[in-house]
């Protein structure tokens, strides 16, 4: 994992703005969130995945490619809990004062 | 955390643009991702001993083949390429090398070449040959075709070094070593490269035994020439001690009266038995000759050339086959000089009298008998007489000063009778011939000194009308 992170870093810096300006935007977006079923559904997809992948069970370049679309997809998720956090931080700072 | 959980339901939209990067960041990186990987595995196995080794990466997995001296080593290059940074898995396709039995090593050398066979035990110790085999030979191409296997008898490397400076020492042959046994066989270079090949082989590691030692020593080879354009005899080759070097020499001094000696002999070891006295019954033969060559290889003696009339050719093929000791061969290959333009009696005089003034005919002390070195002379001296069939020719037999006088004055008749018999029976007729003895009372030159006695002994032929 070092190896990928210091290889990518890009990739993984573009991933992670990329969902911290998800998160930013998610506090404030009124579209259809996705239902809490589908939530877990693809939660346990999730996990399955990452099973999969920690067990190297992928052969090749499927494999590789696997292992760099999780990663892409955690600093993804990271990057959207923190855009989401702050954002909700900086909102709920300003409506006391207005 | 409540807000958290409510937010992330909103997040899905940016998982479009996710996939696109994710599609991106696989096209891109993939092909340096796996160089890198490659070049990684590469450098982790740079310490090990392997051959063959083949590094193939597809995404972060490495695909790894070679062949390993030993389980060690194997199961440590494998260790090393997992250890490699990046990579996610190794697809082990490493082999034990084959183990050779028997363990074969080969030199051969032929003339342009020495070509290395067989099987080294480790990379290390099959350029250590290669560069041994280089210094040994330097200047003869080395060609390197040894391949690599397990099963090397101990200190296989040592024996292979020794062996390399043994093939120096042929001019063509094989070297094998199979296991611990050394099989030799080819020509040696020089003479006594043979004695000092199996000397060397003495000093083969411990464990190593010769099975077959086959080399031969070159052929002895002695070689004299007569050229009568340039009046020398020139002898080249081998003799077995300055001795018989010395004695050699003397004796074509002796034969070859006339000629200048060219003497280009080396001494050295490793001649046939009998070599001296076959040397020079043959040297004998060669003094008759117009012009000739004399080989001596080994036991087998090759002589060719001109004899100066018929009689003599039968004679020299003859002689050299029955002086020859027990055990040599005799080639000979004698023709007949073409018959010299006949000349008047002065002329014929002069012939005589410049052969008779370079040389002389000896006899054995107090006797008659004509000695073996003068069948060169009188040659010369028939051939002149066959120039001028219309002479008659008197033979004159004079002695030195020394002992009594009748036994001188007899001694001198018998010389010149045995010089007209030995004319006679080389097919001159013998009415032609006359002869007579003086004893000592003619002397050329004093009786005091051997210098001088030696030239009162003397035979002259006197052309009368």
């Amino acid at each position: 994992m070092a190896y990928l992170a210091m290889f990518h870093w890009g990739w993984l810096l573009g991933a992670f703005v990329l969902g911290f300006c998800m998160g930013w935007i998610a506090v404030v977006y009124r579209g259809a969130p996705v239902p809490k079923v589908w939530i877990q559904r693809l939660s346990v997809l999730a996990v399955v995945v990452v099973g999969i992948a920690i067990a190297k069970l992928v052969p090749g370049r499927f494999g590789y490619w696997l292992d760099l679309g999780l990663a892409l997809f955690g600093f993804y998720l990271v990057g959207c809990a923190i855009g989401s956090w702050l954002r909700d931080w900086v909102v709920s700072r300003h409506v006391p004062a207005a | 955390m409540h807000g958290l959980f409510r937010w992330s339901s909103k997040w899905w939209p940016g998982l479009i643009p996710l996939a696109i990067l994710w599609a991106a960041a696989a096209w891109f990186s993939t092909v340096p991702l796996e160089a890198d990987i490659a070049a990684r595995s590469n450098a982790a196995l740079k310490s090990t001993i392997l051959d063959k080794t083949r590094i193939t990466v597809a995404g972060r997995d490495v695909s790894f083949a070679a062949e390993a001296f030993s389980e060690d080593g194997r199961r440590s290059a494998v260790a090393s390429v997992e250890a490699a940074p990046g990579v996610r898995l190794v697809n082990d396709e490493t082999r034990l090398v084959a183990e050779a039995k028997p363990f074969v090593w080969v030199a051969e050398r032929d003339n342009v070449r020495v070509t290395l066979w067989g099987t080294a035990p480790l990379p290390a110790s099959k350029a250590r040959i290669a560069e041994a085999a280089r210094a040994a030979l330097s200047g003869t191409e080395v060609v390197d075709r040894m391949g690599l296997a397990r099963g090397a008898p101990p200190r296989f490397d040592a024996a292979a070094v020794l062996l390399l400076d043994q093939v120096a020492k042929l001019k063509d042959g094989k070297i094998v070593m199979s296991d611990a046994g050394v099989s030799l066989s080819g020509m040696a270079r020089d003479l006594g490269g043979r004695e000092a090949i199996a000397a060397a082989l003495k000093n083969l590691p411990e464990g190593f035994a010769v099975a077959a030692n086959e080399v031969k020593a070159p052929p002895y080879i002695f070689q004299a020439n007569k050229d009568p354009v340039a009046v020398t005899l020139t002898l080249s080759g081998y003799v077995p001690d300055n001795n018989v070097h010395a004695a050699l020499v003397a004796t074509a001094g002796r034969k070859f009266a006339n000629e200048k000696i060219v003497d280009n002999l080396k001494a050295s070891i490793g001649a046939p038995s009998g070599f001296s006295a076959a040397v020079t019954s043959a040297l004998g033969a060669l003094s008759r000759l117009s012009t000739g060559t004399l080989v001596v290889s080994d036991r087998e003696v090759k002589l060719s050339g001109d004899a100066l009339y018929e009689a003599a050719a039968g004679q020299i093929r003859a002689g050299l086959a029955r002086d020859l000791p027990t055990g040599w061969t005799a080639k000979s290959e004698v023709s007949v000089k073409p018959a010299a333009a006949p000349v008047d009696s002065t002329v014929c005089q002069q012939l005589f009298t410049q052969n008779l003034s370079k040389n002389r005919i000896r006899f054995e002390t107090a006797s008659a008998s004509i000695n073996a070195d003068s069948a060169g002379l009188l040659d010369r001296l028939i051939e002149t007489a066959m120039r001028c069939p219309s002479t008659n020719v008197e033979i004159v037999g004079h002695t030195d000063g020394d002992g009594d006088a009748a036994f001188n004055q007899t001694l001198s008749e018998k010389r010149a009778l045995a010089v007209e018999d030995y004319l006679v029976k080389a097919g001159l007729p013998a009415d032609r011939f006359s002869t007579v003895g003086y004893g000592s009372a003619q002397p050329i030159a004093t009786n005091d000194t051997d210098e001088g006695k030696l030239q009162n002994r003397r035979i002259e032929f006197m052309v009368r009308q």
